[in-house]
């Protein structure tokens, strides 16, 4: 198997992956109460799991159409964006985990014990999809290097 | 001297040595590229651009103002002035410059936050600085970025054929995101439309439909949960009334061809020069217009012309919009500044429906006055035209907000 075979299969399963949370966040969206399973937490909010699913969603599907031909550039291009799409959703989690860990309820700054709990699990779909979609980035370079 | 030949010698000799032939082989930033701005793919980016840019907006505004700037204005600034400035709450003056107070249960009582204090020194510096300041920084930063990056091209691109249908094209996405952080700079950007046709669209629909980052900030700070609706009701009127105003105004709306440039990675340099640059350009606006908008409405309170006008405005107010008389303080404050008018709304007590409403109301009902004055710069004795849209848009669309909650039931 060539490296790209792997890619196919790799790419394949996490854009089912990536394409069953979308649906998922959309489901429990319209459903109104947030779903927590193990170290999952699947928001319920219209902007985060309704807009976020879409977007999750999307991820999904750009990997599902870029694994045809995957060494072709414009169809590994997707396969790159749907990576980027899980960045951008996970990047805003985390971004919104810091912003939200550091000031206190009452004092200036939060407690140690606070600041820690923010980051403790349950996560939503994106954050646990992130390091998988970190692969592409080995894609990358070794199309560079080649 | 050289003559033709001679010339054409030389540009060849200078092509062959600078100019590299041969079959162009696609990168993946090209690639990329190329998948922002077909629609199938890049409205999906489009969509995750702007979840990203909202996203990234909330969190930072948030972290500033409630996790730090709320607790140095509402815990030692205001209690404070309120020990050291002289009078009390019967003094004119110290109404006027630290607490106006409130209500409660007949009796006049001292405010415990710098929103409803509405003093010069307290709700004047604190709308700009506390609440508008983080909010406006973060705006123009992402915005910096995108610019910088290359996607804003991308964006006009992929909206132009939505935005053909309304008159415009692709690039009155530049003025339109601009207005969402400050409308002033905005409508000098309205400079890049081709026609006066497009160009007067434009700046209507920037002074009536588009919220300024300052006026985005605070209702993120005190409606959180009804801003979506008052966003939805803002854009659905950006484009129904300019559908409007594109079938009524005689004129051209030509075809353009835009030139995109390849993705690149920005400088800091670059992006800290336009951050600065903006946010110091808006400082300059903002500051002396909500300080003099908090004096203004102060006045019109002591005096007992604000009281005099609500009840003279209160069948207007109340059965055409179905907001509170009350409104009345705050549409005279959105005149200098939205956002102070609508820090001003979240004191009034109503329902959620009336909030959206008077939000909008606020948004709609008179560009500020530095984009008043920017339109009519820029816009001239046309103004007069933009003036009219606004009036006829004000009541139509209030009206229907209103006849809306009324069919749900809600009014």
């Amino acid at each position: 198997m060539n490296k790209y075979t792997i890619g196919k299969i790799y790419f394949g399963v996490l854009g089912i992956v990536t394409l069953a949370f979308g649906v998922a966040e959309l489901v429990v969206t319209a459903g109104g109460d947030s779903f927590s399973w193990s170290i999952l937490e699947i928001p319920n909010g219209i902007f985060r799991g309704g807009w976020g699913g879409v977007i999750i969603l999307s991820a999904g599907s750009f990997y599902l159409s870029g694994i045809k031909n995957l060494s072709e550039i414009h169809q590994f291009s997707k396969i790159v964006m749907g990576s980027i799409l899980i960045w951008i959703v996970a990047g805003c989690d985390i971004f919104a985990m810091i912003t939200e860990s550091i000031p206190g309820e009452e004092g200036w700054f939060n407690s140690l014990e606070g600041f820690l709990e923010t980051y403790a699990p349950p996560y939503p779909p994106a954050i646990i999809l992130l390091p998988f979609s970190l692969i592409v980035i080995y894609y990358i370079y070794k199309r560079k290097v080649a | 001297m050289l003559s033709i030949d001679e010339r054409w010698d030389l540009i060849d000799k200078i092509s062959k040595k600078t100019v590299k032939f041969g079959k162009y082989k696609h990168t993946l930033k090209d690639a990329v590229g190329e998948l922002t701005v077909k629609p199938l793919t890049g409205i999906p980016v489009a969509v995750a651009v702007l979840y990203g840019f909202w996203s990234v907006f909330s969190s930072f505004a948030g972290f500033c103002t409630d996790g730090f700037l709320v607790k140095i204005f509402d815990g030692y600034w205001l209690p404070w002035l309120q020990n050291i400035f002289p009078g009390g709450l019967h003094n004119w003056l110290y109404n006027l410059m630290v607490d106006a107070g409130h209500i409660e249960n007949g009796v006049l009582v001292p405010s415990d936050n710098c929103f409803e204090a509405f003093g010069v020194l307290t709700s004047g510096l604190f709308v700009p600085f506390g609440v508008v300041l983080p909010a406006v920084f973060i705006f123009y930063l992402m915005m910096t970025l995108l610019e910088d990056i290359g996607y804003l091209p991308r964006l006009a691109v992929l909206i132009d054929t939505v935005l053909h249908k309304i008159g415009l094209h692709g690039y009155a996405i530049v003025p339109t995101i601009l207005g969402f952080g400050c409308n002033v700079p905005a409508v000098t950007a309205t400079r890049i439309l081709e026609t006066k046709k497009q160009r007067f669209m434009m700046m209507t629909l920037l002074g009536i439909f588009i919220p300024c980052g300052a006026q985005l900030g605070i209702m993120e700070e005190v409606i959180p949960d009804t801003m979506g609706f008052v966003i939805l009701y803002l854009l659905f009127g950006y484009f129904v009334f300019g559908f409007i105003l594109n079938k009524i105004i005689p004129g051209k709306s030509p075809e353009i061809l835009i030139d995109i440039p390849p993705y690149q990675r920005p400088t800091i340099h670059n992006v800290r020069k336009k951050v600065w640059i903006r946010v110091s350009g808006f400082l300059k606006v903002a500051v002396p217009f909500v300080i003099l908008g908090c004096l203004i409405v102060g006045v019109m309170y002591i005096t007992g012309f604000m009281d005099w006008l609500a009840n003279a405005l209160s069948p207007l107010l109340t059965n055409w919009f179905g907001v509170p008389k009350e409104t009345v303080g705050p549409l005279v404050a959105a005149f200098m500044r939205k956002d102070l008018a609508v820090a001003q709304l979240s004191a009034i007590e109503m329902t959620k429906y009336q909030m959206i409403t008077s939000v909008v109301l606020v948004s709609i009902y008179f560009p500020c006055l530095a984009t008043f004055i920017m339109i009519l710069k820029e816009g001239g004795k046309e103004l007069l035209g933009s003036l009219a849209a606004l009036v006829a848009s004000v009541f139509i669309f209030g009206g229907l907000i209103h006849l809306i909650w009324i069919l749900l039931g809600v009014a």
